[in-house]
């Protein structure tokens, strides 16, 4: 993507080595997000709708057993597999280097879903309905999204846009930590950073550039905005 | 006047002659075929109310269930992350694969001047256009939200947003709208002088509608000749459309990286795979057709040998390329591709030996033998389970490498629900339906052409001899 | 905006949502007839800053308020506890106040007890008859109250000891299953001195945890789940190492380098024998031992039973590996040893965490920085589970008239306690649950409580650091119900009583208490005018630098006996109930309290994955001996009682132990929770002479059928497909 005119390319590097695994990112992300409240059934459909997952994967067999967390949202790839595929735009990538998603103009062919390697996409097989008054909560900044339509992370982009929005008004740039999504707001251990990695010397730069650090499914060539710092020493049981 | 001209005309003094004249020795009763072949324009019989009714009570029940999902969203299929598309992609595909038994039939044939072709021609033309009108419903169907399936259309609007010309989806959409289009002319091209006689026969309303159709159709010389020459061209051109349709199906795919999916030699195997249910559904037609229209002379055992050759032909050419795509994934034996495989072959074991059974080892080794070709009840066992088997590979192409995807945390299943049943057993009432009610309207043997090879085989007496009474080729 | 206008801005953002109720059709747009204040602008959003109460770490938090309403709650990230993060629970509470089957008004009982049939009353008649009922008893015998709360702090804590005090009756239970008198307990004997402890988690090199799940539920999860990230990454050369000691593999073990599954109750012995192991291989501190007079001499004659074969023997471990980590822990300075609930509940637990007190004290690792200090904050219950069994019998023989609850005590003691049945004696029982949870649905009369995010109150976070911290919780939102606070229908019950119990508690209201409270403790330390400083605790969420605690270092008392852990008992023959059974506190439902919240149940368990139920853990291999499958039904039986719930194959436990979650099986508590899952309490059965002996029942599991309706949120075989990403 050459053809950025932002000033920004927002990324996140996550550290495997900090995440306990222990979850507070997925109810902010939720909570943030008005990610609908799903029931058993649906969630036993494959019909869940968190935006972030804790992937939980089991290495070895008792006694010299571990496990490896790894949290999955949306990679906002430079090379979206998602994108090309929507017939409609409404997967479309915006100057910030983010993976949008118009939900309006999503028709639900779930194309993109399916063409996601990370299975990211998460699609509205439900009206997702929140009795009241627990629909109070919803934020006023996101849409809440109807059945049909697909939807994914979007690194909280309301914060972002408040952020831009903040920075302009001040003639400035928005300053590395001044945005975070909600996961990484809320991270217990830290182990999200969130930055620009338009700038060299922001911190997730910096990190990105880890030796630990390594992307997820990097053969495809989707060349994501996650990086993952890969987790030491849980070899030695 | 050219020689052809020429011929052409006494061809057709021949016809205006026999038709006065009915009893020509020699050949069938002109005035017979008419009536035989226009049989189906009479009205409707209680059988043929009967079967309507039934399929229309089956689309009925499709259509109540589209709408319940439409009403209630797309839970009630059995959808889900990660696999997001199923037995309505399944459908999609095999009635691609299906239509292509027309231009199959119309084209090829008509090119390679197969004169056996002509009673089902009519038919096979007729399929193209309901099959790939049925398949065209099923991206419709399947969208989250139907009612904005216009988005998808590129039409002019204030808010300059147009579809996304890189998608698949859109290259889809391009392609069956041109195949419609271009099936359905080609249909409506041979069936222009068949309104016409159906015009001079018919009175009231139906008499408007076909003098309507018939644009004043009169069979003059060159009517005819320009006839030819569309015809001719129509059959050229709409077999490259046919064969762009299934590469881009295949591309809905291939230009995906969906492990099991994204591999170069989809497009040729799909087209290797649509011309193979094609032909077996044209094998299934005639059989019909021969049964229905007591067409038992025109399409006698040597025709369904003929497609037996062509049905092992096509089959072999389906193995192997099948063969290749398993045997490039076994032997890189790449970690995810070979998983998908696995599971495939794991999961799905029964419905994978179908699929090799019927699309394989049944028609390899029945049409093998002449005596199993020329049985009319192997070749209807035969080409109803090649396209059992088609729609089962279509269905193991979609879900198990959804099912399987990259990320094994977030792997899933499918199983279909009764919405996604309904749908896919109306759209085949449907296509039935649609084939009923055409073959009531319209000519469903193509009387123009029946007539023309009998008048190729009729004979004049000159002197002692006997000559043909068109000079032409032998067919 | 101005703190002291709040609440007439609330209000006023009550009477525009009341104006907006008026017109249904155009709820989303907002009639401001009131011209809008600073403030108060429709798409702008408001902060306030409060304290966390879905537990005791009293983490500060920042809720989002827009247009009246609350919309979310971040980490304060002034708040030197949580220092901006917060945890999946506390994030969660904004649906407390939300929950569609909150009480919305004060009900009384009508039918038999536990049918559900409550008729609603004013908050004039229920308070009328509180205090009818309260003095009544207080005319012939006041010591037939009963209170029994969680286990409180700050203002509130005073409120209700005042309250029991003056009304003269002894009998407030301070009850939570997972509280950590244990702890409090054991330090009081080793240290002499009470309170809990601060691991100075981010700076040491090596924490070798002894069942403490820190990530989960032990003692202040952000705080140290925070320094665990700390303890690994923030330091350029050093990367804190970290082994686990439990029979179960944690979600807090899940991030161990290594992992020790030792035989249940045998972490205590497994200490010492690091201990002596330490000792006779002089690798202890010397130093440390003479600060607290003790002699290697002395120590090593008193552990000769503690040798490294017989202790590997007897915690299922091999010797290598015991000495390996007692080796690395002894070399590696600074160390930390973290002792518990694991090791805890069970029935020699307090000699247990005292063998890691003494392991950390040979090692040179008490009172120093990346070892363990005494934590600022150290008050609180210690004999708790004792008083537990003497009001069950004074319940049990009519003693208790009358009984105040709050939270939901039905649910979260173990029936083995004979509480329940106990508490059924009762003639008449007040809850002021918000949800009708198990103790509502037996209640007499419910008075419901403001959710914490319409409250007034203050709490002193739990452990998690070295300086006492006031964390102060204000309301954010005007009252969404016909609801009052729990403390202020005890201040109104107390000025209807009069005498001596309305002239210890004067205050007129929460608010009032807890001004007067934050005054106290934070204003001699400031001096100044104290409206400012009101204002700026109410700007920060509390004050935070209020100084260290009482006992700033350890000290082994002279007095104390060596720790010597017994044998530990189990409930229940071990040939007849061949498994260990361990209940353990998921991430999300803590002790029970978030099992009601839909975000927190559809949150799936980090470690098995599973949503919207309880589960049981077992080890592949005994499953397989017991022809048990992932998602299988299986009927789980102790000598007390019997649980049906799905299995979960679970390679990180040991063969002979099968694992529970706490928090759900309610039989009430709203439409999220009511009827999900099982509580698992009811198995359980208490060894005589046993307190918070949860893990010392033994249980037998059979398969009953292939249909658990289980759900995971990872995909079963997938799961272990990790070669397939390469991570």
């Amino acid at each position: 993507m050459e053809k950025l005119t932002s000033p920004y390319k927002w990324g996140m590097v996550i550290d495997l080595d900090r995440c306990t695994g222990c979850g507070a990112c997925v109810v902010a992300c939720q909570a943030e997000n008005n990610v609908g409240i799903c029931d058993k059934k649906e969630i036993s459909e494959g019909r869940g709708m968190h935006w972030l997952r804790i992937e939980r994967y089991w290495v070895g067999e008792y006694p010299d057993v571990r496990v490896r967390f790894l949290p999955v949202m949306c990679q906002h790839c430079q090379d979206a597999p998602c994108e090309p595929v929507c017939p409609v735009y409404a997967s479309y990538h915006n100057p910030d280097g983010l993976n949008g998603q118009v939900y309006n103009r999503c028709v639900g062919t779930r194309y993109c879903g399916n063409n996601c390697p990370y299975a990211v996409r998460v699609f509205n097989f439900y009206q997702h309905e929140w009795p009241k008054p627990l629909d109070s909560q919803l934020s006023p900044d996101i849409t809440v999204r109807s059945r049909g339509v697909m939807e994914k992370c979007t690194f909280c982009i309301q914060r972002i846009r408040r952020a831009k929005e903040e920075a302009k008004e001040e003639g400035r740039q928005v300053r590395d930590g001044e945005v975070q999504p909600a996961c990484a707001q809320t991270c217990p251990s830290e182990a999200m950073v969130f930055g620009n990695l338009a700038d060299p010397r922001s911190r997730v730069s910096i990190l990105s550039r880890s030796p630990r650090r390594f992307q997820l499914l990097e053969h495809l060539g989707t060349h994501p905005s996650v990086f993952y710092l890969k987790g030491g020493g849980r070899e030695h049981v | 006047m050219s020689e052809r001209q020429l011929e052409e005309l006494r061809e057709f003094r021949e016809f205006r002659e026999s038709e006065e004249t009915p009893k020509t020795p020699g050949t069938l009763q002109t005035q017979k075929i008419n009536d035989d072949l226009l049989s189906s324009l009479r009205p409707p019989t209680l059988r043929w109310y009967v079967l309507a009714l039934c399929l229309g009570a089956v689309v009925a029940w499709g259509l109540a269930a589209f709408t319940w999902q439409m009403t209630h969203g797309m839970y009630v299929t059995g959808k889900n992350r990660p696999v997001m598309w199923g037995f309505y992609i399944t459908g999609f595909v095999f009635w691609v694969g299906l239509s292509h038994s027309g231009t199959m039939v119309s084209s090829i044939l008509r090119l390679s001047q197969a004169n056996w072709r002509r009673p089902i021609l009519r038919a096979a033309e007729a399929m193209t256009v309901f099959c790939i009108t049925v398949a065209g419903m099923f991206p419709l169907i399947h969208l989250g939200r139907n009612w904005t399936f216009f988005y998808m259309i590129p039409y002019p609007n204030q808010r300059g947003l147009w579809p996304n010309f890189r998608s698949a989806l859109l290259w889809d959409m391009t392609a069956i709208t041109a195949y419609i289009i271009g099936s359905s002319l080609f249909l409506y091209l041979g069936l222009l002088p068949d309104l016409a006689v159906a015009r001079d026969r018919s009175k009231g309303w139906q008499h408007k509608v076909y003098a309507v159709l018939a644009m004043g159709w009169r069979g003059t010389a060159h009517e005819w000749s320009v006839y030819r020459k569309a015809s001719t061209l129509m059959a050229a051109l709409i077999i490259p459309v046919a064969v762009s349709v299934h590469s881009i199906v295949a591309w809905d795919f291939a230009v995906t990286v969906v492990p099991g999916w994204h591999s170069t030699i989809f497009p040729p195997y799909f087209v290797i795979g649509a011309i193979l249910s094609g032909v077996a559904a044209v094998i299934t037609l005639m059989i019909v057709i021969r049964k229905a229209f007591h067409l038992e002379e025109y399409l006698t055992p040597l025709h369904f040998d003929n497609m037996g050759k062509l049905l092992l032909v096509i089959s072999l050419l389906w193995s192997y390329a099948y063969f290749v795509e398993v045997q490039t994934t076994w032997y890189a034996h790449e970690p995810i591709e070979w998983e998908v495989f696995s599971f495939m072959s794991q999961r799905y074991t029964p419905q994978l030996l179908i699929m090799l059974a019927g699309n394989t080892l049944l028609p390899i080794f029945c049409m093998c033998f002449k005596r199993l070709r020329r049985s009319i009840g192997t070749m209807l066992v035969v080409s109803l389970m090649v396209n059992v088997a088609m729609f089962i590979e279509r269905f193991l192409i979609i879900v198990p490498s959804l099912s399987h995807k990259n990320m094994p945390f977030a792997w899933g299943s499918y199983s279909s629900s009764w919405v996604e049943i309904s749908v896919n057993l109306a759209a085949l009432a449907g296509f039935a339906l649609l084939f009923t009610v055409f073959a009531k309207f319209f000519p469903i043997v193509a009387v123009t052409d029946v007539r023309e090879l009998e008048a190729r085989r009729a004979e004049v007496s000159m002197g002692r001899a006997k000559v043909p009474s068109i000079a032409g080729e032998e067919d | 905006m101005k703190r002291r206008t709040f609440l007439q801005l609330s209000g006023m953002t009550a009477a525009s949502a009341l104006l907006a109720g008026c017109q249904s059709k155009n709820e989303k747009l907002i009639p401001y007839l009131i011209p809008p204040d600073e403030g108060v602008t429709p798409g702008k959003a408001t902060y306030y800053a409060s304290s966390c109460t879905a537990c005791p770490a009293g983490c500060g938090i920042v809720v989002r308020v827009s247009e009246g309403r609350a919309k979310k709650i971040e980490g304060n990230p002034g708040h030197p506890v949580n220092r901006g993060r917060l945890c999946a629970r506390g994030q969660a509470i904004v649906q407390e106040l939300y929950h569609p089957d909150r009480v919305a008004q004060p009900l009384k009982r009508v039918g038999p007890r536990g049918s559900g049939g409550f008729q609603k009353i004013t908050w004039a008649e229920a308070l009328g008859l509180l205090t009818a009922n309260l003095k009544e008893l207080q005319r012939n015998g006041p010591d037939r109250l009963a209170m029994m709360t969680p286990q409180l702090s700050g203002s509130l804590s005073a409120l209700v000891d005042r309250f029991m005090r003056s009304y003269g009756s002894p009998h407030h239970l301070s009850y939570e299953l997972l509280a950590p008198d244990w702890l409090r307990r054991a330090t009081r004997t080793s240290f002499g001195q009470p309170g809990l402890p601060y691991y100075d988690l981010a700076e040491t090199r090596y924490l070798l945890s002894f069942g403490a799940d820190f990530v989960e539920s032990h003692l202040s999860p952000v705080q140290y789940g925070n320094a665990f990230g700390r303890m690994r990454q923030e330091r350029d050369t050093v990367r804190g190492h970290f082994t686990y000691v439990g029979g179960r593999m944690s979600l807090t073990a899940a991030s161990a380098d290594r992992w020790m599954p030792v035989r249940p109750g045998s972490e205590g012995a497994l200490a010492l024998g690091m201990v002596r192991l330490i000792l006779a291989e002089a690798r202890y501190d010397k130093a440390a031992l003479a600060a607290h007079n003790l002699k290697a001499e002395l120590l090593l004659d008193h552990l000769k039973g503690f040798d490294l074969a017989k202790v590997a023997d007897l915690a299922g471990l091999s010797k290598e590996s015991v000495a390996e980590v007692a080796r690395e822990f002894a070399t590696t300075r600074p160390s930390l040893a973290m002792a518990g609930e694991g090791l805890a509940f069970q029935t020699n637990g307090r000699e247990s965490v005292r063998a890691v007190h003494l392991l950390n004290l040979v090692t040179g690792n008490l009172n120093r920085s990346g070892g363990v200090y005494p934590a600022g904050a150290s008050d609180g219950p210690e004999h708790s589970f004792a008083e537990l069994p003497a009001l069950v019998e004074k319940m049990r023989t009519g003693g208790i008239k009358l009984a105040l609850i709050k939270g939901d005590l039905r649910h979260s003691i173990p029936p083995a306690t004979g509480f329940q049945e106990a508490l059924d004696k009762v003639p008449f029982i007040v809850s002021f649950s918000t949800l009708l949870d198990d103790t509502a649905l037996h209640a007499d009369l419910i008075l419901p409580d403001h959710a914490a995010l319409e409250s007034w109150g203050d709490v002193i976070p739990r452990g998690g650091l070295r300086q006492t911290v006031y964390g102060l919780i204000q309301p954010v939102v005007t009252p969404l119900h016909d609801t009052r606070q729990f403390g202020d229908v005890l201040l109104a019950a107390a000025s209807e009583l009069g005498g001596a119990v309305s002239e210890v508690l004067p205050w007129k209201s929460c608010r009032e208490l807890v001004r007067e409270t934050a005054g106290r403790r934070l204003a001699t330390a400031r001096g100044g005018d104290f409206e400012t400083l009101w204002v700026e605790l109410l700007r920060r969420g509390g004050g935070f630098d209020t100084g260290t605690g009482p006992g700033t270092t350890y000290r082994w008392v002279a007095a104390a006996k060596l720790p010597t852990p017994d044998l530990p008992a189990f409930a229940g023959d071990e040939v007849q109930f061949p498994l260990h059974l361990q209940l353990f506190s998921s991430t999300a439902f803590h002790d029970g309290r978030g099992a009601p919240l839909p975000w927190l149940q559809q949150l799936p368990d980090p470690m098995s994955t599973v949503v919207w139920d309880s589960w049981i853990e077992i080890n592949p291999k005994t499953a397989a001996s017991l022809g048990i499958s992932q998602g299988d039904l299986v009927e789980v039986t102790s000598p007390r009682s019997t649980l049906r719930l799905p299995a979960v194959l679970y390679p990180g436990i040991r063969p002979d132990l099968v694992a529970i979650p706490l928090g759900q099986g309610h039989k009430g508590a709203g439409r999220y929770a009511k009827d999900r899952g099982v509580n698992p309490l009811e198995l359980l059965v208490l060894p005589e002479g046993s307190e918070q002996a949860w893990n010392a029942t033994r249980v037998r599991v059979t398969r009953i059928s292939g249909k658990g309706d289980l759900v995971t949120a990872g995909h079963p075989q997938g799961s272990y497909r990790s070669d397939l990403i390469g991570i």
